[in-house]
């Protein structure tokens, strides 16, 4: 029987949530390879929340944020979104080309591409890190990149399985870079036919 | 006094007589719809997120194009709005990642303004304004009294129409 995200056990949200913990955690540790510098993870949350509560989780929709967007296919079908705030960018931005900036507005087009290029390890890290996890075969796409009101941004999985689902995962963490804690948030937005197919995968699924 | 605002959210709708601002934030590909009655002064703001209601429960008709704009109608007409006096301005319907290679993603966007555009000539509503299509995200605000709409989008001029 293919679930609906608020249908899934405990134990479904406990995996997800390791498999969010370990796909967070590589990408921590490739972000840190990159800079050179130590990064860590906080303890990721997973969360399974309708529209409405997503976007007040991740701050509000008119807050203008990074998002870069990955389609994925093959074993599992879906979307994943990686959301970068400006203190993540701009930790990024100071260590790799020595600038930083203020708002999205002031970027040099070598800032959006190290931009795009920390999104795109993020999500392949992790989606590496499911893979290999679940023994799963994952195609992914070529990044794209907006920067535009939150909101909007994190509709574009809602709208894309909306006709399935009333709800989104997402699984959000801090990393913590020189004693610095910002904000991270990855959505990881199987179709519904994707999810059962990798909790059933990763033995959990009772069905 | 000051106005009232009431917020619109993803998925939902709210009407408004007399007096007031209603506001949805951030549509990207979703579709924001005024409707307004001038004379009754009353105004609706819906959010719909995707085109077509093909749900068999039919639990969030606010979601979708077709029955969002049929139950929108409905409670306006039992507060005395008239089809014939109502008007509709639109906002959204944008692309906000442009995602390459086979299997991209589906223009829901566009395929919102379509439906959206289908529905209301279908209902016999007149579309008197509209800002959709392109690639980024819109808040609109609707005063129910004046009928007039504002958009505001980032790093761009605020609309009014």
């Amino acid at each position: 029987m293919i679930k609906n995200y608020d249908e899934l056990t405990s134990l479904e949200i406990d995996t997800l949530r390791e498999i969010g913990s370990i796909g967070t955690g590589n990408a921590a540790t490739a972000l840190s390879q990159m800079m050179n510098r130590p990064v860590r993870i906080t303890l990721p949350e997973v969360r399974i929340m309708g529209y409405n509560e997503a976007i007040e989780w991740i701050g509000g929709p008119e807050e203008v944020t990074a998002g870069v967007l990955v389609k994925m296919s093959g074993d599992v079908g879906g979307i994943m979104l990686s959301v970068q705030k400006l203190e993540l960018v701009n930790i990024v931005l100071e260590t790799m080309l020595g600038e930083s900036v203020t708002s999205y507005e002031g970027l040099t087009e070598l800032a959006r591409s190290a931009m795009v290029e920390i999104g795109n390890i993020m999500i392949s890290t992790f989606i590496n890190a499911l893979s290999g996890l679940a023994d799963l075969n994952i195609k992914l796409t070529v990044p794209a990149f907006a920067v535009d009101m939150q909101g909007a941004i994190l509709t574009v999985p809602m709208a894309e399985y909306g006709g399935m689902s009333d709800y989104l995962m997402a699984i959000g963490g801090n990393f913590v870079c020189d004693g610095k804690e910002v904000p991270c948030h990855v959505l990881l937005s199987p179709d519904l036919r994707s999810l059962d197919f990798l909790l059933r995968k990763l033995g959990v699924s009772d069905g | 006094m000051a106005e009232s605002k009431l917020t619109v959210g993803i998925a939902d709708m709210k009407l408004l007589q007399g007096s007031g601002l209603l506001v949805t934030y951030a549509l990207g590909s979703c579709i924001g719809l005024c409707f307004h009655d001038p004379r009754l002064r009353l105004g609706a703001l819906l959010h719909i997120m995707l085109p077509l209601n093909m749900e068999t429960g039919r639990t969030h008709p606010m979601k979708y194009a077709d029955s969002g704009i049929k139950e929108t109608l409905k409670q306006l007409e039992a507060k005395g709005g008239s089809r014939s006096r109502i008007t509709v301005k639109i906002a959204g319907g944008a692309k906000m990642f442009e995602v390459s290679g086979a299997g991209g993603l589906g223009n829901i966007g566009q395929r919102n303004i379509e439906s959206v555009h289908a529905v209301l000539r279908r209902e016999n509503i007149r579309l008197i304004g509209e800002h959709t299509g392109g690639t980024v995200a819109r808040t609109m605000l609707f005063d129910v009294v004046s009928g007039q709409a504002c958009i505001r989008s980032y790093g761009q001029k605020d609309i009014i129409f």
